[in-house]
């Protein structure tokens, strides 16, 4: 078997708003919805790479923006439009949804931002308040490394926490000041942030077909290493309204989703324009680009090994048709099996 | 003197380019292609190895990784089969050498097309050879008649003209120019100019009391002065003869073709490069654009 491609035979039932990989077993991962529920799957099931089966269903009582898992495999956190239901509420914020939530494992801390421009950091090791950090702008993105937390927000701004200082905060419960503040390098909205596994530095991605990758290194010659490229566009030829002549339009997809490939610190983008193309950040060469999915890419996550690459698609967010989007029975979620050096960078060889 | 012109390929040339049947790209040379093909069609997956078709590939993956190959990477989605053995330029089905051809030639009578309203010039022959501009000469005795004749003409305008005309609408840097050069292709002048002359070089600027090319404030140029319109047909509306009006209009051409030929060759003049890359900027149309929210929020409030 080539390196295949399965897909999950039992999708969500409305758009798929995050992916999240289970930390010790590479066969299981998490899928929230916006069909109100979170879905739990496992691909070890069946012979052939079966179709994955679908291990349960948690229902909510509003639409899910994002999950992630918790200490083992038997844990997971989810963050909710309206934040509140039955299960036990862990922090809510006020006014706004949740729009992204993260666990860090060696911190024990779960993190969440919420469009009320908060964001709520809740050691889940005791039962103490959460600590509210006020943000200066809507957080559009949020990623955790060994060490950081990266907030992307509105007006490009971009803030880094250092997560032993959010740890002391709580402790002291003191108000924490970001680690750093940057305007982030792309000039248009931030639609995806991912860090890399070696604690060195972040990818960011725009609406505007665009992906940087940045240092946390402050220094000048490690900021001097940053740059960005142009991805997912596609030529297509368009009528001009003026004249009615035919020519070619780049068309410019958001960047919806980014991951970093956990052993190889390479990474994959996956775009509106329905492609994944992985990215060695060292060498800066696109190694790979797959086949264009029949959808928009809304989200990526690779397995804790690296094995798996699970790539969420649905109708693509556009400008013109985002006020009556309906993605109802049209989300599918693909699961790639990687060979073992398809996401090797060259660099590592 | 002048700047190499840039030789575009012919026809021929670009039919007998090497080019991939699974991409479509075209290469300098066979062997360029086949390097192409082993690298990014027939290549392993998971060792890297390059094998040389897409049959010895599967045959690879077969013995080496126990692993059935079910189509080649990176290929056009029709063409992504493994039913067919290619080998550099070999193996291709006539019918896809047919559609390539055609679309090869179509694409080559449309850059020429192109090409050829942007620069106006003729269609080159073969690409080679290019006869040169016709110098004009004229003796002495001719340029002294045509003085002549364009002084008895400017007197009997004068005469018809009312006086004070030119010298009310004239810009104020003008006031200096000598008495013996007019404003030249000045709107006053009825019938100075013919009309088709007029409209090529006038038809955007209307309100400008000279199609002369220098600005208002500046100087006149020396030329214009000397020659009056002789040598510089767009400095008058006083073009004797049609070949002046086509080696004016040709000389315009030439600054165009000019400027184009400097962008080919990737020179380029300050003054042009910002609106050229303005028009590329227009060219991008981005799927969604928002400053304020995320399509996930806009989505929770159509929902709320």
């Amino acid at each position: 078997m080539a390196p295949s491609q399965i897909e999950i035979a039992q999708p969500p039932a409305d758009a798929i708003s995050a992916i999240a990989f289970a930390p010790s077993t590479p066969t299981r991962f998490l899928v929230s919805s916006w069909s109100k529920s979170v879905y739990l799957y496992d691909m070890s099931g069946g012979e052939e790479g079966g179709e994955g089966c679908l291990l349960g269903e948690f229902e909510h009582p509003a639409p899910v923006l994002s999950v992630c898992f918790g200490d083992d495999d038997n844990e997971a956190y989810t963050g909710l439009d309206l934040s509140s239901g039955e299960l036990t509420v862990l922090t809510k914020h006020a006014g706004a949804p949740a729009s992204k939530v993260a666990y860090s494992r060696e911190h024990s801390l779960l993190i969440s931002t919420s469009w009320d421009m908060t964001m709520h950091i809740l050691p889940t090791s005791n039962s103490s308040s959460p600590l509210i950090v006020t943000l200066p702008a809507k957080p559009f993105a949020l990623s955790l490394s060994p060490s950081k937390v990266v907030v992307a927000m509105a007006a490009r701004l971009l803030h880094i926490y250092s997560l032993p200082s959010l740890v002391a905060g709580i402790q002291a419960g003191n108000p924490v000041e970001p680690w750093q503040m940057r305007e982030s390098s792309l000039k248009f909205m931030t639609r995806s942030v991912s860090c890399m596994p070696s604690d060195l530095g972040y990818a960011t991605s725009s609406v505007e077909g665009r992906v940087a990758v940045e240092w946390f290194d402050s220094s000048a010659e490690s900021q001097a290493r940053k740059y960005a490229f142009k991805c997912h566009r596609t030529l297509h030829a368009e009528k001009n309204e003026e004249d009615g002549k035919e020519e070619t339009v780049d068309l410019v997809y958001p960047v919806n989703a980014l991951a970093f490939h956990p052993v190889h610190g390479t990474f994959a983008s996956g775009g509106g324009d329905g492609t994944v193309a992985l990215w060695d950040a060292a060498a800066k060469r696109r190694m790979k680009q797959y086949q264009k999915f029949p959808d928009s890419v809304h989200c990526l996550a690779f397995s804790c090994d690296g094995k798996y690459l699970a790539v969420g698609i649905g109708p693509g967010f556009e400008d013109a048709t985002i006020n009556h989007y309906d993605a109802k029975g049209k989300a599918r979620i693909l699961v790639r099996e990687l060979g073992e050096n398809e996401a090797k960078g060259k660099s590592s060889k | 003197m002048g700047k190499k012109r840039r030789r575009h390929p012919t026809l021929e040339e670009l039919l007998e380019r090497a080019w991939c049947y699974y991409c479509e790209r075209d290469f300098e040379d066979l062997k360029l292609l086949i390097s192409h093909q082993k690298a990014k069609h027939f290549k392993c997956d998971r060792c890297g190895r390059r094998l040389n078709t897409a049959g010895g590939l599967s045959v690879h993956m077969n013995q080496v990784h126990k692993e059935s190959l079910s189509n080649v990477e990176n290929a056009l989605s029709n063409r992504q089969g493994l039913d067919v053995e290619i080998f550099g330029m070999e193996g291709i089905p006539e019918d896809v050498v047919q559609q390539h051809n055609q679309r090869i030639i179509q694409n080559f009578y449309q850059a020429q097309a192109d090409r050829q309203t942007a620069t106006g010039n003729p269609p080159s022959g073969a690409g080679a050879d290019h006869s040169r501009k016709k110098l004009k000469f004229e003796s002495p005795e001719e340029l002294k008649t045509r003085l002549r004749e364009y002084a008895a003409r400017r007197l009997s305008e004068k005469a018809a003209a009312p006086p004070s005309n030119p010298r009310d609408v004239q810009s104020p840097g003008q006031g200096n120019m000598p008495f013996n050069a007019p404003p030249h292709g000045h709107p006053g002048y009825p019938g100075a100019a013919p009309s088709a002359y007029n409209g090529l070089q006038q038809s955007n600027l209307p309100a400008r009391p000279t199609a002369n090319p220098t600005s208002p404030g500046l100087p006149q140029r020396p030329q214009q002065q000397q020659y009056g319109s002789n040598y510089w047909p767009p400095a008058g509306g006083n073009a004797s003869t049609v070949d002046e009006l086509v080696s004016g209009a040709s000389r315009q051409n030439d600054n165009i073709d000019h400027i184009i030929r400097m962008a080919e060759a990737g020179v380029k003049p300050a003054k042009e490069d910002a609106p050229a890359e303005k028009k590329k900027k227009d060219k991008n149309r981005m799927v969604f654009n928002n400053e304020e929210r995320c399509p996930e929020e806009l989505l929770s409030m159509i929902l709320a």
